[in-house]
């Protein structure tokens, strides 16, 4: 478990990769956003596809 | 005639026109009547095409006039989305980026609308970008209930819903990237129809998320649905996600009833899931057991994988940051914050993280389609809850909990569509969902219908004495 101080250290560093330069307002929003997709995103990251699992297949 | 027009479904005001007791032109004027007399408090519409409404119903009723009725939209009052093109008329998407957008060209959709005669009344609100939160204040509100003016319609097809219920439409188009026909459409008591990924042609119609957008109906009957998807359904040679697509006689056998068909109850995932409202949970099984004395069987189903649905949604929604982040990098305060942040959000997956997501998506897919090879549709409610007040939607969350509902259905592209099956304590209404095979839309009108036409909760009409703030 990541305490509150390591989440948005992560954040931001994501925030800088991706190029993202926001103001406060957004900010604010896209950490609120960003946390409450955290569950999900780790359970798709989780997930390992089986190889026949291919969009086009 | 006796009863109001307004009060009609569309099949009402088709087959009044149909036998001339009731003139293109005066049906056009009542709903011009009542949006005028309303939608002061409902905020269904951004744009009122009066003038050329009025114009195309006098020539839809020279041409009747002349026994030469095309088909059943003929004269029939209509209004789209503010996301589908119509020549000359403002298109905003209700977004500030496109406050004075005015297309040059129909959709293919409005042309087929208007091949069939139909009558354009107007452009109807939505969510920012079909993206952003339900709003009372600004240039783009996006409407109010009429079973509640205090509660949203939810949306992002919200002034669709709004102007199918309460009577200021006949019927109504909208698109759905993760519910936004079936959610509004079950929060006010109506029919809305997703159809299958690639029957209904995108050309003209702004994208939000192009493998996850659909076109559909939003009426007050099944058969309402059926004439407009028979209308706008088939290939078009600008949306190659048509290309060979195989329409149906969507109402030949809307009457054929229950009898005989298969169907999976989604039980896990969606009666046994979490945040399913008590009061939903009864009127769907109770409407499950009506379908059962109808005839048809049902079984418990599941496919273990749409568990991740939502995980696998919210990437694959990137394809709406791809679409909007030059004009999100240069004019950002021209985005509402809702849909700022969301749109932001994506920039934050990984190209990992989107191309997991697609495997993902197919893998859920073979389960559904599994399940369908055994079955000849899926049934599970229409939605978590009824219509929340507008101060209740949540303001931070990028795909909020009561979108499993329907997200999972525009992954898999397959057709699904919502139908009333009662009211809550608080006089909400409330839906179940059903979900066909791939391009097998006539199945799910059917079954539609076979449970429409044993109840009659599709001829409540909310009480007009009510719309006032």
């Amino acid at each position: 478990m990541k305490t509150p101080d390591k989440r948005r250290a992560q954040f931001e560093a994501e925030c800088r990769t991706a190029g993202l330069a926001l103001g406060a307002r957004d900010d604010e929003l896209l950490y609120a956003m960003w946390l409450d997709w955290l569950p999900e995103r780790d359970r798709l990251r989780a997930a390992v596809p089986a190889p026949e699992d291919e969009p086009w297949r | 005639m006796a009863v109001s027009v307004t009060d009609l479904d569309l099949r009402g005001v088709s087959e009044g026109i149909g036998t001339r007791e009731l003139s293109s032109v005066e049906a056009t004027e009542a709903y011009l009547r009542r949006i005028e007399a309303h939608d002061g408090v409902l905020r269904a519409y951004l744009t009122v095409t009066g003038d050329m409404a009025l114009a195309q119903a006098k020539e839809a009723d020279v041409e009747i006039g002349r026994g030469r009725r095309r088909g059943p939209l003929h004269g029939v009052p209509i209004a789209l989305k503010d996301l589908i093109a119509v020549a000359g008329v403002k298109m905003t998407s209700g977004s500030r980026v496109l406050a004075d957008h005015v297309p040059a060209r129909d959709a293919f959709i409005t042309r087929r609308l208007k091949d069939a005669g139909a009558v354009l009344l107007g452009k109807l609100a939505m969510h920012e970008w079909a993206f952003g939160r339900p709003v009372t204040e600004g240039p783009f509100p996006t409407g109010r209930n009429p079973w509640d003016v205090r509660r949203a319609p939810a949306g992002s097809s919200s002034g669709s819903a709004v102007a199918a219920a309460a009577g200021l439409c006949a019927g109504a188009l909208g698109s759905d990237t993760g519910g936004s026909i079936r959610g509004p459409a079950a929060m006010t008591g109506l029919v809305g129809h997703k159809p299958t990924y690639g029957l209904v042609s995108r050309s003209g119609v702004l994208a939000l998320s192009w493998s996850l957008d659909h076109v559909g109906p939003m009426t007050r009957g099944v058969w309402d649905s059926a004439v407009m998807l028979q209308a706008i359904a088939g290939a078009d040679p600008d949306d190659t996600s048509t290309r060979g697509a195989p329409t149906q006689d969507y109402v030949q056998h809307l009457e054929d009833g229950a009898r005989g068909l298969r169907l999976g109850l989604l039980k896990r995932y969606y009666v046994d899931g979490p945040g399913l409202n008590e009061e939903v949970r009864g009127a769907a099984l109770t409407a499950f057991d009506v379908l059962c004395r109808e005839g048809a069987t049902i079984e418990d189903v599941d496919a273990p994988s749409l568990d991740l649905a939502m995980a696998v949604w919210a990437p694959i929604m990137s394809e709406a940051y791809e679409y909007h982040a030059e004009t999100l990098r240069r004019t950002p305060e021209k985005f509402g914050e809702g849909v700022r942040t969301r749109l932001l959000l994506s920039a934050l997956f990984t190209a990992q993280d989107v191309q997991r997501a697609q495997r993902l998506r197919a893998r859920i897919g073979r389960e559904v389609d599994a399940l369908l090879s055994r079955v000849d549709a899926l049934i599970f409610p229409g939605q978590a809850a009824p219509a929340l007040r507008f101060e209740d939607f949540p303001t931070t969350g990028f795909a909020a909990a009561p979108i499993r509902y329907t997200a999972p259905w525009n992954l898999l592209g397959l057709p699904a569509a919502v139908v009333p099956c009662g009211f809550s304590r608080e006089g909400l209404p409330v839906s179940i969902q059903i979900v066909g095979r791939r391009f097998d839309d006539a199945t799910v009108l059917r079954l539609a219908r076979a449970y429409e036409r044993v109840t009659d909760w599709h001829r409540r009409r909310p009480d007009p004495a009510r719309w006032r703030l």
